[in-house]
């Protein structure tokens, strides 16, 4: 849902603000291109939906989450594959037709660096040069995968100054977002998306720093969503947490931003460490600003901490480190800060994940 | 102090000068004469390094040339000798002040120093005012002055004059030879004119006759 | 520099013969320079532009024109030694209606970012400010990004709209944004690979793929690494080598043209040895004088060098300058091609070059220098004693020929007509030229005299005096006539060459267009193509008696070298109807013949009977060459192939001409617009072979522009060579008028004497020119022509031209040679004499 934001960043200078038409691009394509609706109702079915859907609009498979290097200092990292279907070249014979795009994103957070390493691909899908799976987990560009491996996952980075290869092993069943994976995103029925988590992901895997190779461990969480909607009417950005608990347990929530700073929607999935799940929805997930970093390079300012409040429950959000921001300004013009997040209740940390916060700059001109 | 001792000369075997001797003291001016054809012009060739001896010996201050090469022979007539020539030789294209300044050139002196040599000379010869002129504005006299200025600029040894007069009419050709002797004995240089007139020779302070024997007084 | 009043300032004295030296040195500096200037100009801007196209690409795959399987870039994409790997399919169109040449691109704009950034396109926001046709405008299908100077080319603004060919169709495009990292090349767009493959119906073709290699790889060995995947025909170039191709391709055009440029120079030379030579002998006894009081035999000779080396300075300063200006107005009247076409297309900035210019100078003063060189060496080794004495000009020397030397020269340029060309430059042929040229002035002097000594001594007494004179002391007279003799040499020359040339093409076009009317669709002949539905419908035009269709493509013979064009059209088996060039050995049945250029006969060393392997549709075929024809029209070689053969090996049947023949009684225009109709409007066009010929001939003519401007030169140098000599030899001689006229001459008498003289020397001249120019005209013809452009032609003699030229320059050198005698007689001659006395 809402790291579509990556998408911009990832698209190359061309594709800004790709997807902020509000209509398929007019007169380029012979006729109007329908792409399928996500309606309520809908049965997620495992593996199967774990696999592309090329009829939407958008889809992506996004895996963030903490690792431990060797001498146990931590590190965040985050890695995603966007598809998007562009409605171009449908009828189109060439094997180029740009029916299908792949974007990569890939980041690693690193509080000795004290900012993000990151790294961008983008290539329309074809001639082995990247592509899709569907029926299950499996998008590539290049080198770059992510792929299902029995009941895992394996995510495959190589980078202009790092690298990873990295093991996921789930504890349970995929997690359903929203209702069993119809998310909202905004009132009325129109923004939705199909939506499912996989949190509490152990990390097991490699990882390269500047040419050095080391052991890495950790945990990690996957969402993959896909939707042929855009932002709703009237939201300016939008504020997302995806939680692994020391205790088992995991925590998503989100909310969109409207123009003046309020809540336009929020929901939140909660699953507690037997693995029951509940659902939050608008009223009863809040974010609270407590402490904002100003950029030096974009002069943005950003809360990077937060108070999260979950029906009764208060959490505390911090920052590994404050400077968390992606600047890609000098590619697409887009900037928004998505960083690696300690978890506390009660002044204890109980738990790590990440957090992205978009349109602080100017309207996000996104999903 | 010039030397000459049997000094020999043959053109295609056929002698020219058969033995000619003569010695000039220092401030000496000598005049040659001779019949057209004696060898007058062979022997001031010679004297002036343009041509080699069969035989005999030249010496300048002691220092024999009869027999240098090329470059040396050059070197003496930039350094040590003075022409005045019939034909005057009066570059057109330059100055009355740089043809004088000519000599000077030649021996790499270039600057306000050579040009007020020049000026010196020229107001010896009564041509001061004229130094910034053009040859072509001048007379075969006034031409003549500025060849004898210039014959003397560089201080020689010794100064050559072929027949200097025998393109001015009389009345020139008197001042001229006056202008000659007189020039000649205030620097101090020895002098030979060499001339076909009896009267033009009366300007030295001796003359002497070139005949096929040789030199005699 | 003491002496520099003395020796400089006496060039002042004979301003006219200074000037006239000072301006022949001007002109060859100023031609060189400008070609140079101009090919300079034009390599830089072919280079800039190759490498904005190549941007970091460190190999290329580049094949023949009609491209290759698109599956190669998948294999070399997923290639360790590949970092990226960018498809490109290029398509040459025109715009609907016009001439305006494009040359689209189509990239993917993901994989060329990391190698070609200068090609990425960027959208325009749309005025109205609504984002709906910004955001994927670069992938739609109709979207053309142009480069700015191809947007004030076109007169386009974003959003419009404009039609090009795509095959015989009419394609419309949208005008979507520019090109912000290539904004030079007029002809420059862009559009995404996928739209290019569909709209010219070239589904899974690529024309190059420009690959960026891993880190730590060197070129050398990925190359080694890579070839073997290449199907064959296709080559991995590094990006340079295009700009090399380029550079030699012209190169043997340039060198020509500098070399004219040189005998421009020569002739330069000439002038300052005749007058420089002149006034040594006017400043005998003044420079004996010099000598008399002490200025040693070396100092002269460096001083007298450094007279013409003065000349030679300036004007190769001015030279520079004019030569600046020159091409200036070359590269915005004709571009930057000179007029060969090597790089039309090109709007290349003229840029000053210190280091080329400061050669053109030392090649000024190098020709003033060897002018004087000479003169300068037979006034030092006078004796001044009798120079002084003498003071008469009758010692002059080197008026005698060296008839051995001269002979010598002339029979060495034979052999210098068999050294094979050097780096594909002809140089035993300027060597043939240099000594020809060089024993011809040589032997000067010992044809005048003999000529003079045949001359009857009867006549007038002018005429009698005039023939003597030349007879007995032809020295002076002749170096009036070296100059005459190099620029009529070199006008000669040009003018058979050229004449031949011209005519050659005249026949060969008729040999090549031996149709009423001829259809394609557009002038590029890669977008362009008649598919087979459209090539039977053309045959069924009423008036159409016959429709012969040809077919185009390029191919790779070998790396480094430029592509060669392959045309496929009907070939009867004996090869009749090709302009051939010797006979034909028509291959064995069964085996696939071909007909190749006499470029390709140079360039690869085929030969009629060989049997060779051509890269047909990614196989090696083989084929026997049957024979060779003459074709003037590509430089890098062409194959000719019949058409039934040639589908019959590449599967393709599409074509890219039709000749058609009309059938008796038929109207030509009508036809022309009913073959027009037959597809999309103004997508096909129809020439007829006269406008197709006229055009030609125009191109040709405007490619000889040049030498046009060279021969003017040459010709002005000529005549300024007679008019300072005479002037020079006439002031040197008033003494020899004074005498004449003291026995009783008239002045109309000694006028007569003069002209007559002149127009001696000048014959002599003109003749000796125009026997070394029709000898160096072959050289042209046979060996630099052959060598530098791999073809033949036949000979063909402007003689009326030449005679009327000739007979043009020997009267006006003797009017000269009059005028030069007035001007020396209006001081009275009487007078002069009298100094003597």
């Amino acid at each position: 849902m809402h790291r579509r934001t990556c998408l911009l960043a990832l698209a190359g200078l061309p594709l800004t603000r790709l997807l902020a038409a509000d209509e398929p691009a007019a007169e380029s394509t012979a006729r109007e291109v329908v792409f399928a609706p996500v309606l309520p109702g809908r049965t997620l079915v495992f593996p199967d939906d774990e696999g592309a859907h090329p009829e939407f609009r958008t889809e992506w498979w996004y895996v963030t989450g903490w690792l431990d290097l060797p001498d146990g200092r931590p590190l965040g990292f985050q890695v995603t594959f966007f598809r998007v279907r562009t409605g171009i070249g449908e009828d189109n014979p060439s094997a180029f037709a740009p029916r299908q795009l792949i974007l990569a994103h890939a980041a690693i957070a690193d509080p000795e660096l004290g900012r993000l390493r990151h790294d961008q691909r983008a290539a329309r899908s074809g001639f082995g040069r990247a592509g899709f799976s569907t029926g299950r987990a499996g998008v590539w560009l290049g080198d770059w995968s992510f792929e299902q491996i029995g009941d895992g996952y394996r995510a495959r980075v190589d980078a202009e100054d790092f690298g990873y290869d990295l093991a996921f092993l789930p504890d349970g069943p995929p997690l359903l977002n929203g209702q069993e994976g119809f998310s909202l995103k905004a009132p009325g029925r129109d923004n939705a998306s199909y939506y499912y988590s996989r949190p509490q992901l152990t990390v097991e895997g490699r990882l390269t720093l500047d040419g050095h190779r080391q052991s890495v461990a950790g945990r990690a969480w996957m969402d993959h969503e896909w939707s042929s909607a855009y932002i709703p009417e009237g939201a300016d950005g939008w504020d997302w947490v995806g939680l692994n608990l020391d205790d088992g347990g995991a925590i998503m929530a989100f909310r969109m931003r409207r123009t003046d700073g309020g809540k336009l929607w929020a929901s939140a999935t909660l699953r507690s460490p037997d693995g029951s799940a509940e659902h939050l929805s608008l009223e009863a997930v809040e974010f609270e600003p407590l402490r904002s970093w100003k950029s030096p390079r974009t002069g943005i300012e950003y809360p990077v901490e937060w108070r999260l409040s979950l029906g009764t429950r208060r959490f505390t959000l911090r920052p590994l480190m404050d400077d968390q921001e992606l600047e890609s300004r000098r590619s697409t013009g887009t900037i928004y800060w998505e960083g690696a997040m300690r978890l506390l209740e009660n002044g204890r940390e109980i738990g790590r994940g990440y957090l992205e916060m978009t349109g602080y700059g100017e309207r996000i001109q996104v999903g | 102090m010039l030397e000459i001792s049997d000094l020999q000369r043959r053109f295609d075997g056929r002698p020219v000068l058969r033995s000619v001797s003569m010695r000039l003291e220092p401030g000496e001016y000598v005049a040659i004469t001779g019949e057209s054809g004696v060898g007058k012009s062979t022997l001031l060739n010679l004297i002036a390094g343009l041509d080699r001896p069969d035989g005999g010996r030249l010496a300048l201050d002691g220092a024999d040339y009869g027999d240098l090469d090329e470059d040396s022979l050059t070197r003496l007539r930039r350094d040590k000798l003075g022409f005045v020539f019939q034909a005057f030789h009066i570059l057109p294209h330059l100055t009355l002040r740089q043809n004088v300044v000519l000599p000077l050139w030649l021996k790499g002196r270039k600057g306000p120093q050579a040009d007020r040599e020049a000026d010196r000379l020229l107001d010896a010869v009564g041509l001061a005012d004229r130094a910034d002129s053009w040859p072509r504005e001048l007379s075969g006299g006034e031409m003549q002055r500025v060849a004898i200025a210039r014959a003397l600029v560089h201080a020689p040894r010794l100064i050559l004059a072929d027949e200097p007069t025998g393109n001015l009419d009389p009345s020139n050709a008197a001042k001229v030879l006056t202008l000659l002797a007189e020039r000649i004995r205030a620097s101090g240089a020895m002098g030979i004119l060499v001339t076909h007139s009896p009267e033009a020779a009366r300007s030295a302070d001796r003359v002497l006759h070139l005949t096929p024997e040789g030199l005699s007084a | 520099m003491t002496l520099a009043p003395v020796f400089l300032g006496s060039l002042a004295r004979r301003r006219t013969a200074t000037l006239f030296s000072f301006v022949a040195i001007l002109l060859g500096v100023a031609l060189g320079m400008a070609v140079q200037a101009v090919n300079q100009a034009a390599l830089s801007e072919f280079g800039r532009g190759m490498r904005t196209m190549a941007g970091a690409a460190d190999l290329q795959v580049v094949g023949p024109r009609g491209g290759f399987d698109e599956g190669l870039y998948a294999t070399l994409a997923a290639r360790s030694e590949v970092a990226q790997a960018s498809p490109v399919l290029e398509m040459r169109t025109e715009r609907i209606g016009s001439a305006d040449g494009l040359r689209i691109l189509g990239i993917d704009l993901f994989a060329a970012g990391p190698v070609t950034p200068a090609l990425l396109p960027r959208p325009a926001e749309i005025q109205d400010g609504s984002d709906r046709d910004t955001r994927l405008a670069a992938l739609a299908e109709d979207s053309l990004f142009l480069s700015m100077a191809a947007r004030e080319a076109l007169q386009v603004d974003p959003g419009d709209r404009i039609q090009v060919h795509a095959e015989d169709r009419t394609l419309t495009l949208r005008v979507a944004g520019d090109l912000p990292g290539a904004p030079d090349d007029p002809r420059l767009a862009v559009m995404d690979i996928a739209a290019v493959q569909k709209h010219f119906s070239r589904i899974g073709r690529l024309t190059r793929i420009d690959l960026r290699l891993a880190g730590g790889q060197d070129a050398q060995t990925a190359r080694a690494a890579l070839e073997p995947l290449l199907p064959a025909g296709l080559m991995l170039e590094v990006p340079e080598a295009a700009v090399d191709q380029a550079a030699n391709l012209s190169r043997a055009y340039r060198v020509n043209l500098t070399m004219l440029a040189a005998i421009a120079l020569v002739t330069g030379g000439f002038l300052v040895f005749s007058a420089q030579a002149l006034s040594v002998v006017r400043r005998h006894t003044e420079l004996a004088f010099l000598r008399a009081i002490g200025l040693a035999r070396r100092q002269l000779f460096l001083w007298l060098l450094a007279e013409g080396a003065l000349v030679g300075l300036l004007g190769g300063l001015a030279g520079v300058a004019l030569g600046h200006g020159i091409a200036l107005g070359l590269l915005t009247l004709l571009g930057g091609d000179l007029g060969a076409g090597f790089f039309s297309g090109l709007s290349p900035t003229l840029r000053f070059s210190p280091w080329a210019s400061a050669a053109y100078v030392l090649l000024g003063i190098g020709a003033g220098v060897a002018g004087a060189w000479l003169p300068a060496r037979e006034a030092a080794a006078v004796a001044p004693a009798r120079a002084l004495k003498s003071g008469d000009d009758s010692a002059l020397s080197g008026g005698r020929g060296v008839p051995m030397l001269s002979l010598a020269m002339l029979t060495a340029s034979l052999p210098a007509c068999f050294i094979p060309p050097i780096q594909g430059l002809p140089l035993g042929g300027y060597l043939a030229i240099a000594c020809l040229l060089a024993g011809a002035v040589m032997l000067l002097p010992t044809l005048a005299s003999m000529l003079a000594r045949t001359l009857p001594l009867r006549g007038p007494v002018p005429a009698r005096l005039a023939a003597a004179r030349l007879a007995a002391a032809p020295g002076q007279s002749v170096i009036a006539a070296t100059g005459v003799l190099a620029s009529v040499a070199l006008v000669a020359a040009m003018a058979i060459m050229v004449g031949s040339f011209r005519d050659s093409v005249d026949v060969w076009l008729g040999q090549i267009l031996p149709a009423d009317l001829y259809l394609r669709a557009g002038r590029a002949q890669s977008a362009g193509s008649l598919d087979e539905a459209l090539q039977a419908r053309l045959g069924k035009i009423p008036g159409v008696a016959r429709v012969q269709f040809t077919a185009f493509e390029s191919l790779r013979l070998e790396p480094g070298r430029a592509p060669v064009e392959l045309l496929a059209r009907p070939v009867s088996p004996d090869g009749d109807g090709l302009p051939l060039v010797g006979s034909a050995r028509p291959a064995a049945k069964g085996e696939t013949q071909i007909w190749i250029s006499e470029a390709m006969r140079d360039l690869y060393g085929w030969r009629p009977g060989e049997r060779v392997l051509i890269p047909l549709a990614g196989d090696e075929v083989a084929v026997q060459v049957a024979g060779v024809w003459r074709d003037y029209a590509r430089q890098g070689g062409a194959i000719m192939m019949d058409l039934a053969d040639y589908r019959r090996l590449t599967g393709d049947a599409s074509v890219q001409t039709a000749a058609i023949w009309l059938a008796p009684g038929a109207d030509g225009i009508r036809v022309g617009e009913a073959l027009k109709s037959t597809s999309d409007s103004g997508a096909l066009e129809v020439a007829f072979p006269g406008e197709i010929r006229e055009r030609s001939l125009t191109i040709f003519d405007r490619t000889f522009v040049v030498t046009y401007v060279l021969e003017a030169a040459a010709v002005v140098i000529g005549l300024a060579g007679v008019a300072a000599s005479f002037a020079a030899l006439t002031a040197a001689r008033r003494r020899e008028f004074g005498m004449l006229r003291h026995l009783g001459l008239t002045r109309r008498q000694i006028g007569a004497m003069l002209a007559l003289e002149g127009t001696l020397a000048a014959g002599v001249g003109v003749l000796g020119g125009l026997a070394a120019g029709g000898a160096i005209s072959l050289i042209l013809i046979e060996v630099v022509n052959r060598q530098s452009f791999h073809w033949s032609m036949d000979l063909h003699l402007p003689w009326a031209s030449l005679l009327w030229f000739a007979g043009l320059l020997v009267a006006l050198a003797g009017l000269a040679a009059i005028l030069a005698g007035r001007q020396a007689m209006r001081e009275d001659a009487l007078l002069a004499v009298r100094e003597d006395w």
